[in-house]
């Protein structure tokens, strides 16, 4: 991929995370009520105190692709948190659009991987 | 809600360029010049250090803080009114320090660096946005 064109996805990929994260923590019920009831009664905790994580997490996610620091390890964190997502609220008209996020994470995290574990592959 | 979204997502974009800017320097190597060839010219200048610290370090503090005060009027942490007060007065004092900054490369270096100069107009953006919704009062 070229460098300027990764640039973009990335902080693109950053503000989106960092925003969710935002969003999340102004209303954690609001968001809360994506979950299918299966996956809610799984919480071991509150279902607001896991969005707020939910929030903490986005930001962090966020704000690590945003500096260009450990951009791989936010990228599959991101992957792994927009897989869990599809699960547990399923592919509803407002979750659909983490496929095209979760497709984006992927390429960021490919073409940020260290070259070790890339020779590796 | 639209004018600070508006403002955390252009302050996202200053701390992502900020942060460049700072690696680049830090690793002693050059940044890729987007437009014009002229910005190691302005970055390696004697005004690249102003007030103890660098600029870009400068650049990326207000960043920092314009975003979590916007994002503290999104989620609507208390007391407001003192966020948007705060907002208004970082906002202004960045957007005053990057006409300082344009007139030296104007004036003075007699270079221009694409960096500096998209993060002036991000800056004026900024401000651009606060006198606008201020105006409108959204």
């Amino acid at each position: 991929m070229r460098r300027t064109s990764f640039h973009i996805l990335r902080v693109g990929l950053a503000i989106t995370f960092l925003w969710i994260g935002i969003l999340i923590a102004r209303q954690p019920e609001a968001w809360g009520g994506y979950l299918q009831p299966w996956a809610a009664g799984l919480l071991p905790i509150p279902l607001a105190r896991a969005m707020y994580g939910t929030a903490f997490l986005d930001v962090a996610i966020g704000v690590l692709l945003l500096i260009d620091w450990k951009t791989w390890i936010a990228a599959l964190l991101a992957a792994i948190h927009l897989v869990i997502v599809l699960i547990v609220s399923g592919i509803t008209d407002i979750t659909v659009r983490d496929i095209g996020l979760l497709a984006a994470a992927c390429a960021v995290m490919i073409e940020s991987l260290p070259f070790a574990l890339k020779s590796q592959s | 809600m639209t004018p600070h979204a508006l403002l955390f997502t252009i302050a996202a974009i200053g701390i992502s360029e900020t942060a460049y800017l700072i690696k680049t320097r830090v690793r002693f190597e050059k940044p890729i010049c987007l437009i014009g060839e002229q910005c190691a010219t302005v970055l390696a200048s004697r005004y690249n250090r102003l007030f103890l610290f660098p600029n870009d370090v400068w650049g990326l503090l207000f960043y920092i803080a314009s975003a979590m005060i916007a994002a503290f009027l999104v989620i609507g942490v208390a007391p407001m009114v003192l966020w948007y007060l705060m907002l208004k007065i970082v906002v202004t004092m960045g957007a005053v320090f990057s006409f300082f900054l344009m007139y030296l490369q104007w004036r003075v270096i007699k270079a221009w660096c694409f960096w500096c100069v998209m993060s002036a107009f991000t800056i004026w953006l900024m401000g651009a946005i606060l006198m606008t919704s201020n105006l409108l009062n959204i």
